[in-house]
């Protein structure tokens, strides 16, 4: 039995997919490439796969991961690929079958590219505006949470980031806290941004790469 | 496909990935390759419209022939809508993302009286004008209707240009075909619907007539142009050559019924005198054992699908169901795949059909008693037992079930208070059987469901001239289960009366009907099969504003002579046979299925299926 990380990218179509849909995608994708994966073993058996790090709802994905355990240890990483995408919608395409070198919990940080656009509105203006956020001492957002709302400061899970005008949008490079404790939705700043200045921006989110703590690229 | 402009507000709707295609296995071609472009529309919301095996089987049919493209348009849903026309965004087809205007043929399956809002209100948001009279003369925009609904196609005959009558896989295709050639001649869309009036199957309403008498019933129906009096359904004869496809689309989403569907036969031999799909799938076809086990296994293998479910009106009618699961059971453990059996009856589930779906997944046991005494089971013809009931669900019990779901109806013909109230007492009953089984489940508590429909009388029936339970009798109905209701391990649900009444409507409407339609749809009406949009309130407004009384259709006891909105339809069920049945429900006489006993329903004319087969008891 081997533990085995399946990079992928998810886009077109399947950007517009949640996290839940992905999962079922993925497991019947499994389960008709017969490729030798590990089932649970209940009273419904299923392949078995997680993800270090899920991607939200709208988001284009260039370097997503999953996790399987495969019960084949000579199985060859080429095949699962092959195989894999001839099972796949064609938002879904597998690049690289590796090892899990990582711990799916040490993801700690993720990079994401954000265009923003307003209809009839020059991308200089955006670029200012998205500078004047993120140079605030504190990013106040209000969150729900299981005891109604709060407020949270998201400003300590930006780790660095960067802002370039482009012809029709402003580009917004930014490295967000993420995993299971202290993760930072880039949809956060985003909604932060649309209450500081009451537009509502066209956006396109790529997520990147995801890394530890001492911002290693996650293997 | 999705153009950039509906990208750029995607993400505000809920669900996005239901407009967006792009699934495993759907169809693309190139539109300059191909003659003829079908828009197949589902008048409902993708969840449920992708869920019906019907708009399978016709889009894999209609793909495999090279020159048609066939793509999938369903309804959006409010938000999305809103949004479409905020931005004057046409309803698109998911494949090409082409706006339904461009499309040759534009199909709707009516699964549902409720949903013919949403038919006309998709041909609205896709720029079509929604009434024949309106739309092009040019070999375009060819609206198309089939499925259950069709069967009284008089309340939107003003909308529709072609329905097609009874089964779809041979006669679309005669009609595609036909379009060709008409095409190829240069002809117009009056000259075309005139040829395909000739051909099984097709009814074009623009070339009939309709009169009335001054009480607002049908005084006369009348060909134009030589087209046939009578319009006869399609029937395939022989399950087995027919049409199924190896492969569905599978969603990106998750949707109603989630799972690769196999059928494995049409039509119902039971005759409940309240079903319609009894009668209008007559006669029985079984597909062979062979045929399925064959077809289930390269859908597994082609979608991906860890489920299949076996589709019929009765799975436990298949005559060689034992033989069946048998050969699906050997292979399906290994592959991990479940079978699920939907409409069990009462009698059919045996201890063999038990431990076979135990092996692979142990769903819900849902039986449909449809009634509470056995006078009024025998009324409806259910021939279904009490203790064959209890000897059930026994079995089930013993066999570790610890939840039942019945079904049943309030509002049936010469039902009382006290057969209402035996509602109660069967699930009460089934409460104790439980608790009477020594080896039921250790420590388990037992929970039963009750679910009670309000009957709607439809065409093909023999309750076809019954009036319907006027709304204020269904509730004093539904309240009177509830008050007889003493045990806390049953649970009551029921039906709203009001779907059921406008349902009961247009059902059994006629052409008049066509204008309340029409300014429903102006009035931007849809989505009346949710409880979200419904409103029964706005309906009887728009029946006033039109000087239309529905409860001429719903409530209305018919005379066996009455000329009915239907009557030029034939679906091999002779009108004689409907009437014997009615009256033998009035004097709570059953009537034997068709294996036991050819009750001349005149069904046989088709020269297959069940008529022909070797009774037992003649051997």
């Amino acid at each position: 039995m081997k533990n085995v990380r399946i990079w992928f990218k998810k886009d077109f179509e399947c950007r517009y997919i949640s996290h839940l849909d992905l999962n079922r995608t993925m497991l019947r994708a499994l389960h008709k490439s017969k490729i030798p994966i590990w089932h649970t073993e209940g009273f419904n058996p299923h392949p078995f796969a997680t993800f270090p790090l899920p991607l939200s709802l709208g988001f284009r994905g260039v370097n997503e991961c999953m996790d399987v355990r495969l019960e084949d240890d000579d199985y060859s990483f080429e095949e699962i690929s092959k195989k894999l995408n001839a099972c796949l919608p064609r938002g879904i395409r597998v690049f690289n079958v590796t090892e899990a070198v990582m711990k799916a919990g040490k993801v700690a940080f993720a990079s994401f590219t954000i265009h923003l656009s307003l209809d009839n509105k020059p991308s200089g203006l955006i670029c200012q505006q998205l500078n004047d956020l993120l140079e605030q001492d504190s990013i106040l957002i209000e969150k729900k949470s299981k005891k109604g709302m709060k407020t949270v400061d998201i400003k300590p899970g930006i780790k660095s980031y960067s802002v370039t005008e482009k012809f029709d949008s402003a580009c917004l490079e930014i490295v967000l806290s993420a995993g299971s404790s202290d993760n930072v939705n880039p949809n956060l700043i985003i909604s932060a941004l649309e209450q500081k200045t009451g537009a509502e921006y066209n956006v396109d989110v790529t997520r990147n790469d995801l890394y530890n703590s001492d911002m290693e690229p996650f293997r | 496909m999705v153009s950039k402009e509906v990208e750029k507000f995607l993400l505000k709707v809920q669900k996005p990935g239901r407009y967006v295609g792009g699934e495993l296995n759907e169809v693309i071609k190139n539109k300059r390759d191909v003659e003829v472009r079908f828009a197949f529309c589902f008048p409902d919301t993708y969840e449920v419209g992708m869920s019906h095996l019907g708009m399978k089987i016709l889009y894999s049919q209609f793909n495999s022939v090279p020159y048609i493209w066939c793509e999938r348009v369903f309804a959006p849903w409010i938000d999305m809508e809103e949004e479409m026309v905020k931005r004057h965004i046409p309803l698109y087809a998911l494949e090409s993302g082409d706006p339904l205007s461009d499309f040759d043929f534009i199909g709707f399956t009516l699964q549902y009286e409720l949903s013919f809002s949403n038919m006309l209100n998709m041909l609205k948001l896709g720029g079509v004008p929604i009434k024949t009279a309106d739309r092009t003369d040019e070999l375009k925009q060819i609206v198309v209707a089939g499925g259950p609904c069709a069967c009284n196609p008089e309340p939107i005959a003003e909308f529709v240009d072609i329905f097609f009558i009874g089964e779809g896989e041979e006669v679309d295709l005669e009609v595609i075909e036909l379009f060709r050639e008409c095409k190829a001649q240069g002809k117009t869309k009056r000259e075309f619907l005139r040829l395909c009036a000739d051909i099984q199957g097709v009814y074009v309403p623009s070339l009939y007539d309709v009169d009335y008498n001054s009480d607002g019933t049908i005084k006369s129906f009348t060909p134009r142009d030589g087209a046939p009096a009578v319009i006869h359904k399609r029937v395939m004869t022989d399950m087995d050559s027919s049409y199924y496809p190896d492969n569905f689309v599978v969603p990106l989403v998750e949707i109603v019924h989630d799972r690769a569907v196999q059928e494995i036969f049409r039509g119902c031999i039971r005759g409940c005198r309240f079903c319609q799909a009894g009668f209008i799938y007559r006669p029985v076809r079984e597909k062979s054992p062979d045929t399925i086990n064959a077809q289930c296994h390269a859908l597994c293998e082609n979608t991906g699908y860890d489920e299949v479910s076996l589709s019929s009106l009765s799975s436990s009618d298949y005559s060689q169901i034992v033989p069946l699961l048998e050969k699906l059971t050997s292979w399906t453990s290994d592959e991990k795949v479940s079978i699920s059996l939907p409409s069990l009856r009462v009698d059919g589930f045996t201890d063999e059909i038990m431990n076979k779906i135990k092996t692979v997944r142990k769903s819900g046991l849902t039986f449909a008693p449809e009634a509470g005494s056995q006078r009024m089971r025998d009324v409806i013809n259910k021939n279904v037992q009490h203790d064959e009931l209890m000897q059930t669900c026994a079995t089930a019990f013993a066999g570790g079930w610890t939840t039942v779901k019945l079904y049943f109806m309030i509002g049936l013909p010469t039902e009382t208070m006290d057969d209402v109230a035996d509602i109660a007492h069967l699930g009460q009953a089934v409460v104790d059987t439980y608790y009477n089984t020594p080896n039921h489940a250790k420590g388990k508590s037992v929970r039963v469901t009750v679910s009670a429909s309000s009957f709607v009388p439809k065409p093909f029936t023999p309750f076809q001239w019954e009036p319907q339970d006027d709304i204020p009798t269904l509730h004093e109905k539904q309240k009177h289960i509830i008050e007889s209701i003493r045990s806390k391990k049953i649970q009551f649900n029921y039906h709203d009366a009001d779907t059921s009444f406008l349902e009961a409507v247009f059902a059994r409407g006629d052409r008049k009907l066509c204008r309340v339609m029409e300014l429903a749809c102006e009035r931007g009406f849809h989505f009346d099969g949710w409880a979200d949009c419904f409103s029964l309130q706005k309906w009887l407004a728009l029946f006033e504003e039109c000087g239309i009384d529905p409860a001429f259709y719903a409530n209305r006891r018919r005379s066996f002579d009455e000329i009915l909105p239907w009557d030029h339809i034939d679906y091999g069920v002779k009108k004689s046979f409907l009437i014997s049945e009615c009256q033998k429900a009035y004097e709570n006489q059953t009537t034997p299925h068709c294996r036991l006993k050819c009750s001349n329903c005149g069904a046989a004319k088709y020269g297959r299926g069940v008529c022909f087969e070797k009774r037992q008891n003649l051997v």
